[in-house]
Order: structure tokens, then C-alpha cells, then sequence
């Protein structure tokens, strides 16, 4: 077992920074989930504690051990791959015992790690078999399998469940917590899958166009992005943004956008004191889906917290329902024309904005209908929108 | 409807040009068995002649130049596969500086035809006095496979999936055992039709036996037939026997790798 530290670690290719100035440590025993869009650096700075690339500048550390320069197999890690990796004409015994007899480790201790390993991983059965007469899930579990048996320092995981489907994926999700629990191995887990992150890390390292943007657990990561990017990543259906004017109402602060606003109450002012000064200026909200509710069916509902809008879709998802409407103000952060938009989920069609509220099964809500929503002052989220940064949100890094 | 006329025309094509390929070998191959002395162009021989074929043995001294054409091919294609693995592994999978201008250098190997080269090969060779021996076929030629064997080994090397070689780097194999272990089983197909390929051409070789060597025991079986064809030139029915006698060895090993060869022939065209 041991920390894993990344200092400045930085890679670039040709004029091209893939990873720029990482900072961040993964405690010894930590489960730590790397998580962005494609080419946001997640897999270079994996691939770069694995030593299959060289670093351009920083360090990298596995314990205390500067390991810039160190060779893969001399750093005592196991990495499992997006498409297994498995070696197609060895046995699923001997993919297993490879990394073992690489080691030079004696024949009867081999065959016990890897009896073992497969008993943990329930591939007693297929020892015999190679790769190709496995399912993608047996696969998985034994590309698991090779990892576990060496016992190393740190697992490498980059994007293993992203080949299962989506049943599977959910079952191999709990094994890896588990295992990685019961045997407390340092583990850095790279995925694009938001909700992966969210349940299988302890803290979750969010990166974009080669820079981390937030590292935090998933609960702060969700309740104080630190960003609009961040804001936007996490959580499922996204946070809904809206950019609206703060004004001063009597003794109180104001919410407008489009029809409507929102009293910006003393609590929240409280807790966020530096909200006062945005006064009189534009800022960006954030809602989470689930901060609104159907005003009709929540007794006492305050009035200068709802916002009346026309439901332009209803679906029923039997826990929840999810109501869309729109006509409030986009926000469209200053990504725009960036090649990697389509993927950036913080970026909105310029005009309106189309905003998802998860509402509680009992609502009346109904399509092409008025409906009154009320909003949990806690749920709103405030950011600058020149820096994009959270106003007290959650640190960056 | 056009499903049928497709497959219709498919078949008339493959058959056509199965009998532009096959017409010439049927040819030898009734030739090789008429009665001496009554070939009469594309004939069906009325009763069967296989003593033709000791007849050609004997007379030729076919045992003798089979014996030297294995000698050379074998140790050609050995050797040739061996550092043909060693170099396309090293192009295939590893970046050293120079390593693109070195390959084409490899690539000049392919280019330049043997007919350019054999005069200036022929007096290096005598001067290390190596003319009229086995070395002065085997050596040149595995110089002329590994052209060809890189470039093969290379190409399959590039199209295996990556993650292969990082897996087994992290499993703790070094080089060698990345190519041995994991690789060479890996690419069995592609190793085997770059055997089968370099096995043809070694064997089919002529201008470079004739000019190499001159002891009758050290000809090779092209070179044989040659001498033997400049004997016989006129009992047809004994050339076409020895002919047959000289190609069937390649014909033999192409059968049976066939299976391999199409699958090396194919792997990197077609995704497994």
C-alpha cells in the first residue's frame, strides 16, 4: 500500500498540454476516481503514474519514492484496461500467474495467489479457458484477477466497466468497491461516467482540457462545485443554469431572470457572504433538478420562492417525475466554439435554456400546463459569470 | 433475384481464372506422365507413366539438389524468421532515434532487385572465399528475407493492440519476454506466412545459385533442373517429371500451412 502524489506533473506533446501542472494526492488505501470528457487529461495523468508515458515536467510519487524515470514493472502497480488486455493465448491460469512468474515468485506460491484470487473473483471454473471463450464480464473479472494476484502497490483502473453493459456494469461497480475495500489498495479509477465516479470514489478528482477542476468527495463535489463545469458534470439529470440579476428588494436580495424571482433569503446570505457583492450585477444560478417540488402539494408554500412555469413534457419514472420546461435565460459559458462542446454539458443553445425538475410521484403537474414550482433555497447554487468560478463554492483543488 | 446473377458471375470469373491459373500445371502434370516420346502438345496419356518420374530422379540427380535446396531454405528461413521477429518487434513497438530513416534503409532491401546486386556480391564474396559454398546462398538470402520480414513483422507488431505490450510491461516482462511470451503466440499466423513466403522464394531461387556456385553436389534444385533441362531438352516427358519433382516441395508446405497462411494473409485486413 501506498500515497500516491502527483507535483506539477505535466505532459505535453509537441505545443499540446495534455495534463498541465497536476497537483493532488491520493491517500495510501484511498479509492480515488479520476473523472471528465475525452481529452480533459484523466487518462494521461493514469497513464502517466503507470509509467507508459514519460513525464514532459513535475514529478510523480508512489510512496515516497520519486518514480519519474522508474520503468512500469519496477513500480509495483497493476493496471486494469479498457479492453482487458488480456493475453489472448494463455489460459485464464496462466494470464493469471504471468505477472507472478515475471516476478519470479515460486511455482506452489503462484498457484495458490492465483487459486486464491480466483476463488475471490469466482473463475475457478474457467482456469482452462482462454480469453476468447469468456463473456465481456468474465473478462472483466479476470483482467481483475491479474491485478489482484500481484498484490501491488496501487491499482490502475482506466475506464474497466465502460465495455460491459449497463446491468453488468453496475454488479462489476460493487465488486471493484468491494474488493478494493477488503484488500484497502491504493486505487486511482479513470472514467468519462459521472455516476461511476460518484459511487465508487472517495473523492473524485473532476478534470477538463488537461487541468483539474475540483478534488473532493462526491458529496461536496455535488453540493459546492466549485465551478460551472463542475456544476454542470455532476449529477444526473445536469444542474439546471440560469443567468439572472441580483437585486436588493427592502432588507432582502432578489433573484431575477426572465418572469421570475427568487428571494435570496438571510441564511443563504449567511452562508454565502459573498453573494453581497454581486448585488445590482448579473450571476449565474444553478438549481439541481431535485431542488424544486410542486408547489401544490407541499403545504405552505412561501410565494417569493416559486417560479410559475408552463410544463412542456412530463415523464414518469415511476420514483420520480422529471417535468421540462423552458423560456428561462441561458447561460452559456465562455467554452462556446471550443471543439469539445458537444461533450461539455455545461453548454446550452444560446437563447433559452430547458430546465428539468424531478418532482415527487404525488405531483398534478401536467403537460402543456401551468404549474407552480417551488424551489429549496438550500439547492441554489451561485457562480461568477465571468470567472465561471462557484461564489463560496467548494475549493478548486 | 441479382443475388443469384451475382453469384452466378462470381463463379464464372472464379472458374476462369482458376483454369488460366491451372491449365499450364495440368499440362506438366499429363505431360509428366505419357509414355516417353509421345508428347503431342495438351494430350490425355493413354496409360500412366510414374516411372517417369524415377527415370528424372535418377538421371537428374534430383536427390542431390533437393538435399542442398532444403539445407539453404531451411537455414534461410530460420534464421531470416529469427531476426526478422527481433527487427520488426524493435520498429513495431519501440521509438530509438533514427528508427524511421533506419526502416526505409530495410525497406531499400525490398526495392533493389537481386539482379542488381549479384555481380559486386559475387566478388565480395570470393574474397572472403566463401563462392561455390552453401554460405554463399544462405547468407545473401537471409539478407534479401529480412527485407521482407521486417517490413511483415513490423506491419503486425503496429497492429496489435497496444494495451498487450503496456499489460505485460506492467506485469513485469522485459523486452524479451514481451516478444516471446506474449507476442510470438500472439502472431503465429503472421509468423507462419512469412515462413511459408520466404520458404518459396528461397527455394524458387536461381540466378543466385547459378551464379554462386559451381560444384554439382552444392546446386539447387532450380539450378538442377536447369542443367538437367540443357541434357534433356528434348524428352519433354522427363522435364515436365523433374519439373514436378522440384516444385513439389513448395507445393507440399503450401498445403499444409494454408489454413495459417490465409489467416496471416488476412490478420490486420480484417478485425478479429
Amino acid at each position: 500500500m501506498a500515497r500516491v502524489r502527483f507535483v506539477e506533473a505535466t505532459k505535453r506533446y509537441g505545443d499540446v498540454a495534455a495534463l498541465e501542472g497536476l497537483n493532488l494526492t491520493v491517500e495510501d488505501g484511498e479509492l480515488v476516481v479520476f473523472v471528465g470528457p475525452s481529452g480533459s487529461g484523466k487518462t494521461t495523468a493514469l497513464r502517466l503514474l503507470a509509467g507508459l508515458e514519460s513525464i514532459s515536467s513535475g514529478h510523480v510519487y508512489i510512496g515516497d519514492k520519486q518514480v519519474d524515470d522508474i520503468p512500469p514493472r519496477e513500480r509495483d502497480i497493476a493496471m486494469v484496461f479498457q479492453d482487458y488486455a488480456l493475453y489472448p493465448q494463455m489460459t485464464v491460469y496462466k494470464n493469471l500467474a504471468f505477472g507472478l512468474r515475471m516476478r519470479k515468485v515460486p511455482g506452489p506460491e503462484i498457484d495458490k495467489q492465483v487459486r486464491d484470487a480466483a476463488r475471490i473473483l469466482g473463475l475457478e471454473a474457467m482456469l482452462e479457458r482462454r480469453p476468447r471463450q469468456l463473456s465481456g464480464g468474465q473478462r472483466q473479472r479476470v483482467a481483475l484477477g491479474r491485478a489482484l494476484v500481484r498484490s501491488p502497490q496501487v491499482f490502475l483502473m482506466d475506464e474497466p466497466l465502460s465495455n460491459l453493459d449497463a446491468k453488468l456494469r453496475v454488479q462489476t461497480r460493487v465488486e471493484i468497491a468491494r474488493i478494493q475495500r477488503e484488500f484497502g489498495t491504493t486505487t486511482v479509477y479513470v472514467t468519462h461516467d459521472q455516476t461511476e465516479a460518484m459511487t465508487l470514489g472517495q473523492r473524485v478528482a473532476v478534470m477538463k482540457d488537461g487541468a483539474l477542476q475540483q478534488f473532493d468527495t462526491p458529496k461536496t463535489l455535488y453540493d459546492r462545485p466549485a465551478n460551472l463545469f463542475v456544476a454542470g458534470f455532476i449529477g444526473s439529470p445536469a444542474m439546471n443554469l440560469t443567468e439572472a440579476s441580483l437585486d436588493r428588494e427592502g432588507d432582502s436580495l432578489v433573484a431575477r431572470f426572465g418572469d421570475h424571482r427568487l428571494r435570496i433569503g438571510d441564511d443563504t446570505l449567511a452562508r454565502r457572504p459573498e453573494l453581497h457583492r454581486f448585488e445590482g450585477r448579473k450571476v449565474v444560478i444553478g438549481i439541481r433538478p431535485e431542488g424544486f417540488e410542486d408547489a401544490s402539494i407541499v403545504p405552505e408554500a412561501p410565494p417569493d420562492r416559486r417560479l410559475s412555469v408552463v410544463v412542456d413534457l412530463r415523464e414518469d419514472m415511476g420514483s420520480d417525475v422529471y417535468a421540462y420546461f423552458s423560456g428561462l435565460p441561458a447561460f452559456t459559458p465562455e467554452t462556446t466554439g471550443k471543439p469539445n462542446d458537444a461533450a461539455d454539458p455545461t453548454t446550452r443553445p444560446p437563447d433559452t435554456a430547458t430546465f428539468i425538475a424531478r418532482l415527487s410521484p404525488q405531483t398534478h403537474v401536467r403537460e402543456g400546463t401551468q404549474a407552480e414550482l417551488l424551489v429549496d433555497e438550500e439547492a441554489i447554487h451561485f457562480f461568477n459569470p465571468e470567472t465561471g468560478l462557484g461564489v463560496d463554492g467548494g475549493r478548486t483543488r | 433475384m441479382t443475388g443469384r446473377i451475382d453469384r452466378a458471375v462470381n463463379y464464372a470469373l472464379l472458374v476462369g481464372f482458376s483454369f488460366v491459373a491451372l491449365y499450364p500445371i495440368g499440362g506438366i502434370v499429363l505431360a509428366a506422365l505419357q509414355r516417353p516420346g509421345e508428347l503431342s502438345g495438351f494430350s490425355i496419356p493413354r496409360d500412366l507413366h510414374f516411372s517417369n518420374f524415377a527415370e528424372a530422379w535418377t538421371q537428374g540427380h534430383f536427390a542431390t539438389y533437393l538435399k542442398s535446396s532444403l539445407i539453404v531454405s531451411v537455414s534461410v528461413v530460420v534464421v531470416a524468421t529469427l531476426l526478422s521477429l527481433l527487427a520488426g518487434f524493435a520498429f513495431g513497438t519501440m521509438k530509438f532515434p533514427g528508427h524511421r530513416l533506419l526502416f526505409y534503409v530495410f525497406l531499400l532491401g525490398l526495392m533493389v532487385p537481386l539482379e542488381g546486386i549479384v555481380i559486386p556480391l559475387y566478388y565480395d564474396l570470393r574474397a572472403l572465399s566463401l563462392t561455390d559454398t552453401y554460405w554463399a546462398l544462405i547468407l545473401p538470402q537471409i539478407g534479401l528475407s529480412l527485407a521482407f520480414g521486417t517490413f511483415w513483422m513490423r506491419a503486425f507488431f503496429m497492429s496489435t493492440p497496444r494495451s498487450l505490450i503496456e499489460a505485460a510491461e506492467i506485469d513485469g516482462a522485459r523486452n524479451w519476454s514481451i516478444l516471446w511470451r506474449v507476442l510470438v503466440p500472439f502472431a503465429r499466423p503472421a509468423i507462419l506466412t512469412m515462413m511459408v513466403l520466404i520458404f518459396m522464394w528461397t527455394w524458387n531461387e536461381f540466378l543466385l545459385a547459378l551464379v554462386m556456385v559451381s560444384s554439382e553436389n552444392l546446386r539447387t534444385a532450380p539450378l538442377g533442373l536447369a542443367f538437367f533441362q540443357g541434357q534433356h531438352s528434348s524428352e519433354a516427358t522427363l522435364l515436365a517429371a523433374g519439373a514436378i519433382i522440384v516444385s513439389l516441395p513448395v507445393v507440399v508446405t503450401y498445403v499444409l500451412l494454408q489454413r495459417h497462411f490465409i489467416r496471416g494473409m488476412l490478420s490486420g485486413a480484417v478485425k478479429g
